[in-house]
């Protein structure tokens, strides 16, 4: 009995230790400060953050278990660039929201994740030159009655992804349209089939390779935005980041990026090859 | 009319024969002792009357009610049939009173101040009326037991089923639930007690039967008698070990 | 963290209002219907205990993400205006009504069989055995196992963040792929989880103390 009460008491003692807790792990924030380019030279091996379920930026196969799309392509192509032929290369998949986490505790030592480059994310992160001009675009099923993003207006739904800019943005371009917001493309797309929304809304590179899958969807109305795609490395890694531009900048001269572009985007109907840089 | 008629009954639990070919006849008012060693089917036969037990084939007629026949009403005939368990089962989360009152309400549906009298009544009857705001886990075994009995009595049933009602008490209390039961026998209640005490199928019964491997041995109006020289050879020697305990 | 819930307190605010109505109408919901298949699995009746045990382990068995998920995009074929918020409680609903049932029948199983044969030596039909002194009994038992399935429900209810639910958890998800804090966004979200299910506990904990004391139901 009265081992009861101590144990009630002292249970309501632990809650402001908790809340205390909580704020002093929150103020410290962990961020892996050795650089990159001296720690691949010593391991000869880099890690990718790369996206798993994104068709023709990086998609998981099921049967091998490795992640294949353009992002990866890329982000093999610059690996061997800066670290030379022989560097091991690792790709771990990432979502909205554990990119960043993984990215801070160096367990991937850049992210190329289709993620527009933001000025509040370069409040956390580094950018590279953007490796990808993408745009947002609408899709709908064929025959809707949406032809762009201005017919989404009062009682309609657009579905987005969690965390991408592209919701922030639908905000604007259709502000009476209620966003529903879901954890990544594939869901999203199964949600917009079973009618949840009206159409959907993310990057049309992303929007194609949806439709590359069924083809009883189609992108309408063109691209309203202009979202440039971005390789996301840790601050403090200067030398890793311009690696990473100089390498960018040489594969875009000696062709070798136009060839993944054409790999990978070259047969998806109605791709709009301009967007692409 | 008989209030209990059994004809060519038998009841299996697989294939296990718990009770053979019973043929039996019940009168109003009789009250009947039954004995015999354990595992004679005595519990089974008992349980067969108010349905807990489902009789495998033959016929059980009880106040004319064919048991076996779906249009049966299984309830009505419980309303009219009490029953007294080995271990009380007095109702845990209910008062003495409520434990009383509660068949009277909801099933004959008596209003509830004059549920609560009757009641009152039966406790004073069985002894225990300062007990009625207490919860059964409070009082002792043969208190417990003879709430049981005003329990079985508030439905006024036709009749009253007592499975070794007192094989769980200690002997000091037997007599007390003994006596409660004596009072019931003589206001004319029918009666049917599987039991080991055999001062009370003596004293009390007026009619013994002896059971042995699932089949009625001995049936007699005389219970004196059959103490005194019984028939059956399975009977004899039960009482011998009996007695030789004693 | 501080700066979290100050500058996205309305956004929070608004996540635990759905997430305290999905938890809401999900705990009445599967304890209504909990007690039913219960009952269905310890009935006399073949086809009930069979209904109420093909329930119980279909639902058991399956992760509540892959239930909810069901009822988010399959349903909707069937039933328009499925939208997130209610598939992912009818999904809850669902799913935490099995465990309820189980809770349920281990609790009526562990009221003696005594107490089912005197009520029904006493002339009670199955029904009114059941209310006046079986589920009385087996509900005091069963109080501090059904405390445990109700703060669970409330964590889960997260599941909506998976549907579009506007939950806490979906705003938690949101702020922290926006601002990119994401350590500090689900410490917040965590301590608000913690503010609603710790009272819960203690309420639990209460009617337990509070029912043992008590006789009668």
């Amino acid at each position: 009995m009265r081992w009861r009460k101590i144990k009630q008491a002292s249970v309501w003692w632990l809650l402001p230790l908790f809340v205390l807790t909580l704020m002093l792990t929150g103020c410290g924030q962990h961020i892996v400060t050795k650089d990159v380019m001296q720690q691949v030279a010593e391991s000869n091996e880099i890690t990718w953050g790369v996206k798993g379920d994104m068709r023709l930026f990086g998609l998981t196969d099921i049967k091998s278990g490795q992640v294949k799309g353009f992002e990866v392509d890329l982000a093999t192509a610059i690996s061997k660039e800066v670290f030379g032929k022989e560097v091991k290369i690792n790709f771990v998949p990432v979502n909205s929201n554990t990119r960043l986490p993984l990215l801070r505790n160096g367990n991937v030592d850049a992210l190329i994740a289709t993620m527009t480059i933001t000025p509040d994310r370069k409040k956390e992160i580094d950018f590279s030159n953007s490796y990808f001009n993408a745009g947002q675009a609408i899709l709908v099923k064929r025959g809707s009655k949406v032809k762009s993003v201005k017919n989404l207006t009062q009682g309609t739904k657009v579905i987005g992804i969690q965390g991408s800019n592209s919701v922030v943005n639908i905000k604007k371009y259709a502000p009476q349209s209620e966003v529903l917001q879901l954890a990544d493309a594939a869901q999203a797309f199964a949600a917009l089939k079973s009618g949840q929304g009206d159409a959907m809304t993310t990057d049309n590179g992303i929007l194609y390779g949806l439709t590359s899958d069924d083809k009883s969807y189609h992108v309408v109305g063109g691209t309203f935005t202009k979202e440039p795609y971005g390789i996301g490395v840790n601050k403090h890694q200067k030398k890793f980041l311009s690696a990473i531009n100089q390498a960018l900048k040489k594969l875009e001269d000696n062709g070798d990026y136009q060839k993944l572009v054409d790999k990978w985007f070259g047969q998806i109907a109605g791709f709009d090859g301009s967007v692409v840089k | 009319m008989s209030m209990i008629e059994f004809h060519d009954v038998n009841k299996y639990y697989g294939k296990f024969k718990a009770l053979k070919n019973i043929n039996l006849t019940i009168e109003r008012g009789e009250v009947v002792t039954i004995i015999g060693p354990s595992g004679s089917g005595k519990s089974t036969l008992l349980r067969t009357i108010n349905g807990l037990e489902l009789i495998s084939s033959g016929q059980l007629l009880v106040d004319n009610h064919d048991l076996a026949d779906p249009k049966t009403d299984m309830n009505r005939i419980r309303k009219n049939v009490g029953m007294v368990f080995q271990h009380f089962n007095l109702y845990a989360n209910k008062t003495i009173l409520q434990n009383i009152t509660l068949g009277p309400e909801k099933v004959l549906k008596v209003p509830h101040v004059k549920a609560a009298e009757d009641a009152e009544r039966l406790l004073g009857l069985v002894g225990l009326l300062d007990q009625a705001h207490k919860l059964p886990s409070m009082l002792s075994g043969g208190q417990k037991q003879r709430i049981a009995i005003a329990r079985a009595l508030a439905m006024h049933p036709k009749a009253i089923l007592f499975d070794e009602p007192t094989s769980a008490l200690d002997p000091e209390v037997i007599g007390d639930v003994l006596d409660v039961m004596k009072k019931v026998a003589e206001q004319g209640m029918t009666m049917i007690v599987v039991t080991h005490e055999m001062g009370f199928a003596k004293e009390v019964g007026n009619r013994l039967l002896f059971m042995a491997d699932g089949e009625i041995r001995e049936d007699s109006n005389d219970p004196r008698e059959f103490f005194r020289a019984p028939q059956d050879e399975r009977a004899q020697e039960f009482l011998g070990k009996i007695l030789h305990v004693d | 963290m501080i700066s979290i819930l100050t500058a996205h307190w309305s956004e929070l605010v608004e996540g635990m209002k759905y997430t305290i109505g999905s938890s809401l109408i999900a705990l009445i919901g599967s304890l209504i219907l909990g007690i039913i298949f219960a009952m269905f699995v310890i009935s006399p009746n073949r086809w009930l205990r069979i209904i109420g045990s093909v329930y119980v382990e279909i639902f058991r068995n399956i992760p509540l993400l892959v239930v909810a998920m069901f009822f988010y995009i399959v349903m909707p074929r069937f039933v328009p205006g499925l939208d997130g918020f209610k598939a992912g409680t009818i999904g809850l609903t669902i799913y935490t009504s099995a465990f309820i049932a189980e809770t349920f029948r281990a609790g009526i199983e562990s009221v003696a069989v005594g107490q089912m044969e005197a009520a029904r030596s006493n002339g009670m039909t199955y029904l009114q055995a059941m209310k006046y002194i079986i589920l009385p009994q087996a509900t005091k038992i069963v109080i501090p196992p059904l405390g445990n399935q109700f703060v669970n429900l409330v964590k889960n209810s997260s599941v909506l963040a998976f549907l579009a639910g506007f939950d806490l958890m979906y705003q938690g998800n949101l702020i922290a792929s926006t601002t990119f804090k994401t350590t500090d966004t689900y410490l917040a979200v965590g301590l608000l989880y913690l503010v609603m299910t710790m009272p819960l506990s203690y309420l639990m904990r209460y009617l337990e103390k509070r029912w043992s004391r008590l006789p009668t139901v």
